[in-house]
């Protein structure tokens, strides 16, 4: 046991350490964090040693603790001598053969190569480990690791936790040596005040003035502590540090102790952490027998004892004052500061807590100067700082970075955004008690002062990624719901108003809020956070208090329409496919009933809830797939093409005019009232539809000459049959809407003379007129807007678009184009400027347009057209682009690149977006937005003139029909309301009996697409493309329904 | 030993304070008035109520003036809109944290949390009442402890430990469910430490802890007496 007494033994135990670290044989390290641990880093280890054992080969094997990549555990590294280290990921106990075969072939397997590391940059030391292996990234090439600075985590991963010779064969424990030798505890203090060190637990005080002041108190004993009782949900730091490289930790305790002195030392640590508390235990016991703890420590005279205490785990321990009650034996409730534990503390001496984090700084502050520590972070906010990455992005794990990053690197450069076409909405900084940062302000530098100026803090450095499916009203209500239940109850503000505040939230999220709550909490939030006693109470509002202030339409949805977008709140919601569906349909009920054999009454549960059943059957973007529970068993029910089923069952069967019969007798008896719709499109009909069910006079007033608005003149015969379409519009007829054609609202028709002569004006007119790009040459002949295109197609005009056509833009009017003009026997290019991942089109559109033949030309922007002698299109030129940051919709910014390249065409598809006429607007007093759309009471839909709502297209921008349909219906109710003044909208609605008996086994058969036709064969002509479900198969996928609409009654205690 | 002599403002005016005074006493012995709830003079302070919350200018942060010490050159406030606003929430989640009912309150016209919500002006709560269902310890011989008045201002237990020295009074779990327990959580009629003194409920600024046989607006605390033993303790 050597104990070190002089720099003989220590020089020796380093070479000893180092002999380890690289030895003259393969050295495989596993990573034995919690983490590694939870993906089965143990049973791996022991497969390893096993197999080791087994194969007689001369291999050390070791422990380490996390690397910080926790989403690719298990990890591995794998030395051979003189070789970078290599590491692994996910490896799992099976792949122990592969591993040591490559061993001696000096070649991993390929599937599990992670990075490698040639050299390390340990702060106290630089370690080489060999060069080589060129086609394997270096691990600081790898997303996840660009940018980060290890500093803090400078050891962890690298180095067995639970063997100080490796730590002193880094460098470690010779800060400490130094700082005893020099015997010159002030300048210490002043190379740490230099520094400009910051508290890591979150409030973010001078560390070298704390140090100062703690010197400087006269007591015949003083204690040092560390606090580790990190109790934040998503947050691990502290464990990881701690488990990875304890000894950074008491390295830096005890040269705390020494410049202050302090001879008792306490490291406060959760309970919860038992892999911490024995590898801590470990350490300290190791640290003892190597001289570095107890009495005369190094032979400099110098007495430390540390020990280790558990906290029982009271989050608001975390707060210096409760832990030192709580270690003095009493509950764990804070005191008012001051006095400052620096002036009294534990047990009525002075006191010096820090952070974990803290403490692991100053080893390298002291190794490498203060000056060196500086040049890493902002000048405020000076070295870097460990962050849990936690929540919906692709990437998560430990993270340390300088201070000062922008938030929006680590969202999207390390963690590589949320994946799966999913949009991050929020960031969470600081744990429970920090604020949720709204998607448009990720450009915010880090560091405590940025943080808190929105309203967020930096706490110990959780950082939890929200994205839309999460409910921020719930977030909140989860995070106070935490904070709640933590408080001591000392104070009156944070033990009733916390309670206060959750209830309301509560009653928000339950679908019980009332208006005046809004204000209520941000009152009750404002005196929590300005009044409370200690830190706990005073940041515990914060998440309530952002979210109010960042998402406070969320709010608003949930109180004013009882709806929660994100389909987090249950009791806002039938079922998370209801909920996601812009009509609200009641989807299990119709799926139920068709199973029961009640074809009439699936499709009347239908037609209520959607008049267009056929035709958005075959069109919506359907939302609900990406809802659908079932998702996590086998893939989404095919809730779309089921009632396209009922639809056309119904529409092409005798069964049609009994229908009408039985939807005319459910219509509410005349009101009187009178109603104009403009336009006839999805929008238009749909609330007509409604309006007259609800027994309404009403007349729709169309420009065109036939009904459908952009179903009827934009979406192409082969995704939309006319004939179905005329089917629908009959059954819209049938109940009673009447239509005028050629009558533009606005011009034919003056708003003023409607309004004289009907009691309430609906205002559906779409967004028909192209955007239109300026660049050179768009006034060649042969240069055509998207919907103007589609719409003489749809009117069987003739055409004349040449042989080959460049189509520039993403969103399904570019597809449609595309898709329409292979069909009359052209060579069609889309020219995109983003990825194909980012297009707006529907997946399924993208991917017949591609299998039908269609080029598709990413990373293209338009640079000119080039035309011809007499004035016509030639040719297309194009800028490749390539991405850079990410912008404010989440997605890479396209940067034009130098490469141009051009591409022969006849004509010129320009579908880039499309907007509406605006003049008439003006002209009579309708409010417009600027980004051109009109002006509208979100729930309402009252535009800003009396007696006018508009909805659709005309208040979102260009959307799809689903969404332009939901505007609709919301119109209709509120337009009944406001014309009789009651709440009618339910009885429209009868109850129909249909089984609430939950599916005991889910149905096992598998989804069912509708067939469609060979893709060359249908781009020849304009037959539908994709049939509709046999009965069969309709009634199989009815069945996979696992009916979240029903709810088990469970009886709370 | 005198203390040093210190000057500071209080609502602009500017006094003289000794060094070491909290706020409160400085305020006080300056005729300043600055409303308490949890303290009681005599007793250790602990900041638990926050209706003596002050502004100190230069800083956002509000203080307790029953905890802080005051300190040479500083500026207080102690009223403003803002205080007033939160003083008044405060005494309002007191008032629907428990069971509140003066009507058939033994200390009815002679409550500390009575008074203060009327000087405050409080006419009516904002929030919904929690209703707790909460007992009432009728085991003691010649008190009643009654947690539906408690507003957990810990009175009682200071002066128990303070003034009595027997500690039968410590607050249980936490949070919303904070609870005052005598002993070990023994009924208080079986606290084997309690002398039956007395005192903790002479401090008790609510009904919550009163003599028995008391009727609504019967029970009149001695809370100067309690300060005066505590003093005259203190001073030996």
């Amino acid at each position: 046991m050597p104990r070190i007494l002089d720099i003989g033994v220590f020089n020796a135990v380093r070479e000893s350490g180092l002999a380890k670290l690289m030895p003259a044989i393969p050295r495989i390290t596993v990573g034995m964090g919690t983490c590694g641990r939870g993906n089965g880093a143990e049973e791996l280890y022991h497969a390893l040693n096993e197999a080791i054992q087994h194969s007689g080969l001369d291999v050390m094997l070791t422990g380490v603790g996390c690397f910080g990549s926790c989403f690719q555990e298990p990890l591995v590294s794998v030395r051979l001598p003189g070789s970078p280290l290599l590491m692994l990921r996910h490896v799992q106990a099976n792949d122990t053969g592969r591993i040591l075969e490559g061993l001696s072939a000096q070649k991993m397997p390929s599937d599990l190569l992670y990075c490698k590391i040639e050299e390390w940059d340990h702060i106290t030391a630089h370690v080489r480990y060999g060069q080589g292996y060129p086609d394997i990234p270096q691990w600081n090439a790898i997303p996840f690791f660009k940018g980060q600075k290890k500093i803090v985590l400078r050891n962890c991963g690298l180095i067995n936790p639970s063997d100080i010779e490796e730590y002193i064969a880094v460098g470690g424990y010779q800060a400490l040596y130094k700082v005893l030798i020099d015997g010159r505890p002030e300048t210490v203090i002043e190379q740490i005040k230099a520094s400009r060190l910051r508290g890591r637990g979150g409030a973010g005080f001078l560390t070298g003035n704390k140090w100062d002041f703690m010197a400087k108190a006269k007591a015949d004993t003083k204690y040092v502590i560390c606090n580790a009782d990190e109790g934040d949900p998503g947050a691990y730091m502290n464990r990881n540090e701690i488990e990875g490289d304890p000894h950074s930790l008491i390295e830096g305790m005890i040269v705390g102790a020494y410049v202050m002195g302090s001879t008792e030392g306490i490291i406060y640590v959760r309970a919860e952490y038992p892999l911490a508390v024995s590898r801590l235990n470990k350490a300290i016991e190791q640290a003892r027998e190597y001289g570095m703890l107890g009495q005369n420590i190094l032979d400099r005279g110098f007495n430390f004892n540390l020990q280790l205490v558990q906290g029982a785990g009271a989050f608001v321990c975390g707060e210096e004052t409760a832990l030192i009650a709580s270690l003095e034996g009493f509950a764990g409730r804070p005191h008012p500061r001051p006095p400052f534990p620096a002036q009294k503390g534990l047990w009525g001496k002075p006191t010096n807590i820090n952070n974990v984090e803290t403490w692991c700084n100053i080893a390298p502050i002291v190794s490498r100067g203060p000056a060196w520590f500086a040049e890493t972070g902002s000048a405020k906010s000076p070295g870097t700082k460990v962050f849990s990455l936690v929540g919906k992005v692709q990437n998560t794990g430990l993270v340390e970075m300088p201070l000062g990053t922008p938030l929006k690197n680590f969202i999207y450069d390390i963690g590589e955004g949320a994946g799966n076409g999913r949009h991050v909405k929020a960031v969470q900084t600081g744990g429970p008690s920090g604020g949720c940062i709204p998607v448009d302000m990720l450009d915010i530098p880090v560091d405590y002062e940025s943080l808190a100026q929105i309203g967020s803090i930096m706490g110990s450095g959780g950082m939890v990624v929200m994205d839309e499916d999460n409910c921020m009203v719930d977030v909140a209500r989860y995070f106070i719901e935490f904070t709640h239940s933590e408080s001591c109850g000392k104070c009156v503000p944070c033990r009733v108003g916390l309670n206060k505040a959750l209830r309301i939230l509560n009653a928000i999220t339950s679908g019980n809020g009332d208006v005046d709550h809004m204000s209520l909490l941000d009152e009750l939030g404002r005196m929590i956070r300005e009044c409370s006693l200690c830190g706990l109470g005073q940041s515990a509002p914060n998440p309530v208090l952002t979210t109010l202030r960042h998402f406070r339409d969320e709010y608003e949805d949930h109180i004013v329409a009882h709806r929660c977008r994100a389909g987090v709140c249950q009791e806002l919601a039938l079922s998370p496919c209801e909920n996601s569906c812009p009509l609200r349909m009641n989807i299990p009920r119709f799926l139920e009933l068709y199973q029961e054999g009640r074809l009439e009454d699936a499709f009347d549960s239908v037609i209520m809830d959607n008049p267009l059943p056929a035709s958005t059957g075959r069109v919506c973007q359907h939302p609900c797939d990406n809802r659908c529970r079932r998702q996590s068993f086998d893939e989404v029910v095919n809730m779309r093409e089921v009632h396209r089923f009922l639809a056309d069952s119904i529409y092409q069967s005798e069964l049609f005019e009994p229908m009408l019969e039985r939807l005319k007798a459910r219509k509410l008896a005349p009101t009187g009232h009178k109603i104009a719709v403009a336009g006839s499109g999805p929008t238009g009909l749909t609330a007509a539809f409604y309006l007259v069910m609800l027994g309404h006079d009403v007349t729709i007033f169309e420009e065109r000459s036939e009904a459908g608005g952009m179903l009827r003149f934009a979406i192409p015969e082969y995704r939309l049959p006319k004939a179905i379409l005329r089917r629908e519009l009959d059954l819209i007829e049938g109940v009673g809407v009447k239509m005028e054609f050629n009558v533009r609202v606005g011009f034919d028709l003056p708003l003023n003379d409607l309004a004289s002569r009907f009691d309430a004006v609906f205002l559906s007119i779409g967004t028909w007129k192209e955007s239109w790009l300026y660049l050179p040459g768009t006034e060649l002949k042969g240069v055509y807007p998207a919907l103007p295109f589609l719409e003489s197609v749809a009117k069987r005009e003739k055409t004349s678009m040449g042989k080959r056509v460049a189509v520039i833009g993403g969103g399904n009017a570019a597809i449609d184009s595309a898709r329409t003009l292979l069909r009359q026997g052209a060579q069609v290019t889309i020219l995109y400027r983003r990825e194909r991942k980012d297009m707006p089109a529907i997946e399924e559109e993208i991917k017949a347009a591609e299998d039908e033949g269609v080029k598709l030309v990413y990373l293209a922007a338009p640079h000119r057209i080039v035309g011809d002698a007499d004035g016509s299109v030639k040719a297309i030129e194009i800028v490749k682009t390539r991405l850079g940051e990410y912008d404010k919709s989440g997605r890479k910014r396209p940067i034009p690149t130098d490469e141009v390249q051009r591409y022969e065409c006849d004509s010129v598809i320009l579908a880039v977006g499309e907007t509406f006429d605006q003049d008439f607007c003006r002209a009579s007093g309708l409010a417009l937005k600027e980004e051109g759309t009109m002006v509208v009471d979100r729930f309402t839909l009252e535009t800003s003139r009396k007696n006018f709502y508009a909805g659709g297209d005309v208040i979102t921008g260009a959307s799809n029909v689903s969404n332009a349909m939901g505007c609709g219906k919301q119109a209709a109710r509120k337009i009944d309301e406001r014309l009789t003044g009651e709440e009618r909208w339910e009885s429209l609605f009868p109850d129909v009996e249909y089984s609430r008996q939950a599916p005991g086994e889910p149905s096992l058969s598998r989804r069912h697409e509708g067939h469609c036709l060979p893709a060359k064969a249908r781009a020849q002509n304009e037959e539908e493309v994709v049939e509709g479900l046999s009965a069969q198969q309709a009634l199989e996928e009815c069945q996979r329904c696992l009916r979240c609409d029903l709810r088990a009654a469970v009886s709370a205690k | 030993m005198p203390n040093k002599t210190i000057s500071v403002r209080i609502d602009g005016e500017l006094v003289t304070a000794n060094e070491g005074e909290t706020i409160l006493e400085a305020a006080r012995a300056n005729g300043k008035h600055i409303p308490t709830l949890c303290y009681l003079k005599g007793l250790s302070a602990v900041g638990a109520c926050r209706v003596c919350v002050v502004e100190l200018a230069g800083t956002d942060r509000l203080l307790p003036a029953c905890t802080t010490p005051i300190q040479d050159g500083m500026s207080i406030k102690t009223s403003s809109a803002k205080l007033t606003l939160y003083r008044r929430m405060a005494v309002e989640l007191l008032l629907v944290e428990r069971n509140h009912i003066c009507s058939s309150c033994v200390s009815n016209s002679h409550c500390e949390l009575q008074a203060m919500t009327q000087s405050l002006g409080i006419t009516h709560v904002r929030y919904a009442y929690n209703n707790p269902r909460l007992q009432v310890d009728m085991t003691h011989p010649r008190f009643v402890l009654d947690h539906n008045r408690c507003i957990l201002c810990t009175r009682c237990v200071r002066t128990c430990a303070e003034v009595e020295g027997a500690n039968v009074w410590e607050v249980a779990s936490r949070g919303i469910h904070s609870r005052i327990v005598s002993d070990m959580m023994d009924k208080w009629g079986q606290a084997k430490s309690c002398t039956n003194c007395g005192k903790c409920v002479q401090a008790c600024p609510t009904g919550a802890l009163a003599e028995k046989g008391m009727s609504v607006m019967e029970m009149v605390k001695q809370t100067d007496n309690v300060t005066r033993l505590a003093e005259q303790r203190a001073s030996h």
